[in-house]
């Protein structure tokens, strides 16, 4: 994992004394250079490799092989680009991906929002992993909301694309109310600060010309803060890759594959390897 | 209450790298713990068989727990085929 690259900052955040961090553990200043251009030094000087884009900066303790990946959807120019900010949260930077994964869960922890009894079925999806793009996908979700997003008035059947790209980053593709035939664009991008503590810096592309950024921002915090008091609490708290504990069921597919692909590529930084 | 659906016997071939001593172990005490009898098992190189009966949803569910599997066995595709019905 020490290869893949990690969100550590929003570009729009960028100082010149920068600002503190860790990076897995290795404390890492972020700040803006002389230039304005971000850089990222570790504490014993080292430059780290940059990327910028979807309003962050990455950077990578290793050498990446290949580049940050990239979501061809969110350039349109009509798209709102919403720097929600960030959320630090006690928990496995795995954990905090699985559970943006799992829509299960909607009805009980976004209560009339993204979900409300009685419709928790989560209906039939395909998930697997592309080899050709080594990422997790799933599609073909259906789920009933209340609220889909900011500008739904009522409750709609929402249609979702999930995307794993990268180890701690997931990309939510869903139904657009104002726009049909078009895909909202939901991401978490999650920095790994320890193993068992992250910094989630969630991020939107949207067609949406009706609602204040400043609502925006509130409506995904909102979401994002109802999940924290669940992933607080998770036992384990790093993700386990071996399920003997748990009795995951078809709902769980797409986490399953997660864990595949992590498991797959030994991406096991805030994994629990046996079961407890 | 959701009324069940009548039990079923199946057959599982889990292949991949899937030696390892500790799955049959494994594949054992997660049937027991979703309530399904598993018998006849069968270890060959790159597969492992075994008869499970239960529950259909409960079958499903050991069929995606099996498919992450212990951390030591890599589990690349489950074939499921009805043995024969219990009633």
């Amino acid at each position: 994992m020490i290869d893949a690259w990690y969100p550590v900052g929003l570009i729009s955040g960028l100082t010149r004394e920068g600002r503190e961090t860790l990076l897995m553990e290795q404390p890492i200043t972020v700040r803006a250079g002389k230039t304005g251009k971000p850089e990222v030094v570790t504490a014993d000087g080292r430059s780290l490799p940059i990327v910028e884009r979807f309003g962050h900066v990455w950077t990578s303790l290793g050498t990446p092989e290949k580049d940050l990946f990239t979501i061809p959807e969110a350039d349109h120019p009509e798209r709102v680009l919403v720097d929600v900010g960030v959320v630090r949260v006690k928990c496995s930077p795995l954990r905090a991906v699985e559970n943006f994964l799992d829509i299960a869960h909607f009805p009980f922890v976004h209560t009339d929002i993204l979900g409300a009894e009685p419709h928790t079925e989560v209906e039939k999806y395909d998930v697997k992993i592309r080899e050709e793009e080594d990422e997790v996908w799933a599609t073909k979700v259906k789920f009933f909301q209340p609220q889909a997003a900011k500008s739904a008035e009522e409750g709609i059947t929402t249609e979702y694309m999930y995307r794993v790209p990268s180890p701690t980053s997931s990309v939510l593709y869903k139904t657009c109310p104002p726009r049909p035939g078009e895909w909202d664009v939901i991401c978490l991008f999650v920095q790994p600060l320890t193993e068992t503590l992250c910094d989630v810096w969630p991020w939107m592309a949207l067609f949406d010309e009706d609602t204040s950024m400043t609502d925006l921002i509130h409506f995904q915090q909102l979401i994002f803060l109802q999940d924290r008091s669940i992933l607080e609490n998770q036992i384990p708290a790093r993700l386990p890759l071996d399920p003997g504990m748990e009795t995951p069921t078809r709902a769980d597919l797409t986490s399953i594959a997660y864990r595949r692909w992590l498991k797959q590529h030994g991406y096991t930084y805030g994994a629990e390897l046996v079961a407890q | 209450m959701p009324d069940l659906m009548p039990p079923r016997r199946e057959r599982l071939e889990i292949l991949g790298e899937v030696n390892s001593p500790s799955f049959v172990p494994w594949i054992k005490r997660h049937s027991g713990r979703l309530g399904l009898e598993a018998s006849a098992f069968s270890v060959a190189p790159g597969r492992i068989g075994v008869t499970v009966a239960g529950q259909p949803d409960l079958i499903d569910a050991l069929e995606v727990g099996c498919l992450l599997g212990p951390i030591d066995v890599w589990v690349s595709a489950i074939d499921r085929a009805p043995v024969a019905d219990l009633i």
